[in-house]
C-alpha cells in the first residue's frame, strides 16, 4: 500500500461540482465499508457554509484544514483554475494532491508541480483516475468493485485500461496492494520512477504491473529504476505517428515513443511485456 | 496545434526575435510589388506543414530578375504531396554562421528543455544522433520568466554571447504562447546581427482557447466534427469501426484488432459516462464512414450505464454489424435490451474482436 491508508482525511477540491458530488458519495461508501475516515472536508470558492452528502464545504483548503485533520486532496476542478487549485492545496500543507482534471494546459501544470515540489507537496495526474488501494482506502473515481487486496502493485497511465487489467487480476485470483493512475499527461507528477520507489518501500507488494501507451520513454526509465518484479503492457502498437490518440500524453513525436520500439527496449531489461491484456494474470504469476 | 514558418515569425517577431524582412504572397505575381522593399537577393519558401521541405524542394533561391518566374514554379509544386497555397518571400541573408535552438517540455524532469547546437541546418537531427555533445541541454524551472545567465552561459559554451537574448527571447515566446515546442534552425550570425532564418512553433492543444485560436487546423473535418461531440477521434483507414471508453482501452482494442490480424477503421473514445445521445453520434459517426462493415464497442467503468449504451446504440439503427462488449452499472438491462434488437453483447475483449473478425473477413 503506497500514498495513503485508511488513517488519511481527504478533502475535495470542487466538491461542489458535478464529479465531485457524485465521486465524495463513493469515495465515503468505500471508507465506510473498510473503516476509513474518507473525505472529511470539501473546498469550493464561495460555496462555504453548504454541506454534500453530510460533508461540510469551506470556501478554501486553508479554512477547511483548519477545521479538519486532512492530509490528501483530492481534485476535481475545471482545467483553467486546477493548477491554481494544486497551488492552494500545497500552499495550504496538503502533503498528497490527486488531479483527476483532464485537459489542463501543460504549461500550467508544469508550474503547478515545480511549486508544489517547493511545499513539499505529492502530485498524482493529472488527467489520473486517482488510487485505490483495496480494503484501506480510495482517493479518486476508480470503481472499488473490481479490486481486491493482495500483493500486485499497478501503476497506469490511464483509466479504464487499467480497470480492465485489475478485473483481469481479480478473476484470475490475484489481488492488488495499490493501484494507482498516474495520469494521461505529458506532464505529470508522480511518474512510473516514482511510483515504483515508493512500491519499493512497501512490505505489501511483491510485484508490479506497469500499464504503458505510446509517448515519451517514462516507462522505460522507470523500469530501469526498480529491482522489484515487473510485467508491462504497452497500448497503441498500432497508433499512427503524429496523431493524440485520445491522451494529450499518448502521440508519437519527431519518432519517438512508438509502442512497437518500448516493448523492444523494455523486453531488453529482461522484462516481460504482455501483448495484450488478457495475458498479464498469466505473466505477474511467473514472476511472483 | 502547428503554427506555419509565417505565423510563427509573426510571434517571434512580436517578442523581438529579429527576422529576414518579408512578405506572404498567395499567388506568384504578387511578388513583383513587393521586390523595391525587400531587395534583389530573395527565398522563396513554401508555407507548407511538411518535415524536411528544403530538401524536398520547398525553398527556392531568385534576384529580382528571376523571381516572378522562379514563384510560379514553386507554387506549382506538390511539397511531399502537399500542394503549395502560400509562400513566404524573403530578403536572403548573409549568413556567418548558423546554430540551433529549441525549447521543449521535458515529460522526464517535467520542466521546459532548452536545446543548443553550434551547428544548426537541416541535419541538426542526425547531427545529434551521431554526436550527442554537439547538443548542449540544459532544463530551466518552470517558475522563472527568464533563463538565468549561469544556465545561459552552459547553454552557449563558446558560441556568441550576442546569441543569449534571442534564445532568451525564444524563452518568453514558449511560455507565454503555452508552447509545447518553440524552435528556431537555424539561428543565424549575419553582419548585421543575429536572426531567426527558420522558425516552428507548436501551441498546446488545450491552451488553444486562451491563445486566441478558435479551430484547430491539425484536425480533418470529421475529427472536428467528433471535437463537437466532445469525442477523441482519429481515422485509420480500416474496416472495422471502434468505440471505446477511456483513451488507453480503445487504443488497445486497436491493439487488439491488430493482434487478430484485423485493421481498424478509426479510434474513437466517447469519455466517461457516455449516455443515450453521445453513443448514438458515435455509432453513427464510425459507420459513416467508407469501408467500415462492423463497429466493435468496447466500454467498462463504474459510471457508464450500459443500458443507456445499449438505446444508443438501437437508436443509431446503422447498417454495419455492431457487437458490444460492456461492463459497468445495469449490465443486464442493456444486455435484454440488445438481445431483444438483435445485437450481440459478449463478456471479453478478446471474445468481441474475434467475433468482429468473424463478421469482416
Amino acid at each position: 500500500m503506497i500514498y495513503a491508508d485508511k488513517s488519511v482525511g481527504v478533502i475535495v477540491q470542487n466538491i461542489t461540482g458535478r464529479q465531485g458530488r457524485f465521486h465524495t458519495e463513493l469515495m465515503n461508501d468505500y471508507a465506510r465499508e473498510v473503516g476509513g475516515r474518507g473525505v472529511v472536508a470539501g473546498a469550493a470558492p464561495g460555496k462555504g457554509g453548504q454541506e454534500v452528502h453530510g460533508v461540510p464545504v469551506y470556501n478554501t483548503v486553508r479554512e477547511a484544514l483548519r477545521e479538519h485533520d486532512a492530509t490528501a486532496s483530492v481534485i476535481f476542478v475545471p482545467a483553467m483554475a486546477a493548477a491554481d487549485a494544486v497551488m492552494e492545496a500545497a500552499h495550504a500543507g496538503i502533503e498528497l494532491a490527486v488531479v483527476i482534471t483532464e485537459h489542463i494546459p501543460v504549461h500550467d501544470t508544469m508550474k503547478a508541480v515545480a511549486y508544489a515540489e517547493l511545499h513539499d507537496c505529492t502530485v498524482i495526474g493529472p488527467n489520473s483516475p486517482g488510487l485505490l488501494s483495496p480494503g484501506e482506502c480510495k482517493l479518486g473515481i476508480m470503481p472499488a468493485h473490481l479490486a481486491t487486496r493482495g500483493g500486485v502493485g499497478v501503476i497506469s497511465r490511464s483509466g479504464t485500461l487499467t480497470y480492465e487489467v485489475v478485473d483481469e487480476l481479480t478473476r484470475a485470483g490475484i489481488g492488488q496492494s495499490t493501484i494507482v493512475g498516474i495520469g494521461g499527461d505529458p506532464v505529470i507528477g508522480q511518474t512510473f520512477v516514482d511510483a515504483l520507489a515508493e512500491f519499493e518501500d512497501d512490505p505489501w507488494t511483491e510485484a508490479v504491473v506497469i500499464i504503458g501507451e505510446v509517448g515519451g520513454n517514462l516507462e522505460e526509465e522507470g523500469i530501469r529504476s526498480t529491482d522489484l518484479p515487473v510485467v508491462a503492457y504497452i497500448a497503441g502498437v498500432s497508433a499512427p505517428p503524429e496523431k493524440r490518440m485520445g491522451h494529450a500524453g499518448a502521440i508519437i513525436e519527431g519518432g519517438e515513443g512508438d509502442a512497437r520500439s518500448k516493448i523492444r527496449r523494455i523486453s531488453a531489461l529482461d522484462v516481460l511485456v504482455a501483448s495484450r491484456p488478457s495475458e498479464i494474470p498469466e505473466l505477474i504469476r511467473g514472476v511472483l | 496545434m502547428k503554427l506555419l514558418e509565417y505565423e510563427a515569425k509573426e510571434v517571434f517577431s512580436k517578442y523581438g526575435i529579429p527576422v529576414p524582412k518579408g512578405v506572404l504572397i498567395r499567388a506568384p505575381e504578387e511578388i513583383a510589388a513587393h521586390l523595391p522593399e525587400i531587395g534583389d537577393a530573395l527565398v522563396l519558401k513554401a508555407q507548407v506543414d511538411v518535415g524536411g521541405r528544403g530538401k524536398a524542394g520547398g525553398v527556392l533561391f531568385a534576384d529580382g530578375a528571376t523571381a516572378v518566374e522562379t514563384a510560379r514554379d514553386l507554387f506549382s509544386r506538390d511539397i511531399r504531396g502537399v500542394p503549395v497555397g502560400r509562400v513566404l518571400v524573403e530578403e536572403k541573408l548573409a549568413i556567418e554562421h548558423e546554430y540551433y535552438v529549441s525549447i521543449a517540455v521535458d515529460r522526464s524532469s517535467r520542466q521546459p528543455v532548452i536545446l543548443f547546437a553550434d551547428a544548426g541546418g537541416v541535419d541538426i537531427e542526425s547531427a545529434a544522433l551521431a554526436d550527442e555533445s554537439a547538443v548542449r541541454r540544459v532544463i530551466v524551472s518552470p517558475l522563472l520568466h527568464d533563463i538565468p545567465p549561469f544556465l545561459m552561459r552552459e547553454l552557449l559554451g563558446d558560441a556568441p554571447k550576442e546569441l543569449a537574448p534571442a534564445i532568451n527571447r525564444l524563452y518568453h515566446v514558449f511560455r507565454e504562447k503555452d508552447a509545447m515546442l518553440a524552435e528556431i534552425n537555424p539561428l543565424v550570425t549575419t553582419p548585421r546581427g543575429v536572426y531567426a532564418a527558420d522558425a516552428k512553433l507548436i501551441i498546446d492543444d488545450n491552451a488553444l482557447a486562451r491563445q486566441g485560436i478558435a479551430v484547430n487546423r491539425d484536425l480533418s473535418e470529421r475529427e472536428r466534427e467528433a471535437e463537437k461531440h466532445g469525442f477523441s477521434y482519429v481515422e485509420l483507414g480500416g474496416s472495422i469501426g471502434v468505440i471505446g471508453n477511456g483513451a488507453g482501452l480503445t487504443m488497445s482494442t486497436l491493439d487488439l484488432i491488430e493482434f487478430y490480424r484485423g485493421r481498424a477503421a478509426n479510434f474513437l473514445d466517447v469519455g466517461g459516462g457516455a449516455d443515450q445521445e453521445r453513443v448514438m453520434h458515435a455509432v453513427k459517426l464510425v459507420a459513416s464512414m467508407p469501408g467500415v462493415n462492423v463497429i466493435v464497442v468496447n466500454l467498462l467503468g463504474g459510471i457508464t450505464r450500459c443500458d443507456e449504451v445499449a438505446k444508443g446504440i438501437i437508436a443509431a439503427d446503422v447498417p454495419p454489424k455492431v457487437i458490444v462488449r460492456m461492463a459497468g452499472t445495469n449490465e443486464e438491462e442493456g444486455r435484454e435490451l440488445l438481445a431483444e434488437h438483435g445485437y450481440r453483447m459478449l463478456g471479453s475483449m478478446d471474445a468481441a474482436i474475434r467475433a468482429a473478425m468473424e463478421v469482416s473477413a
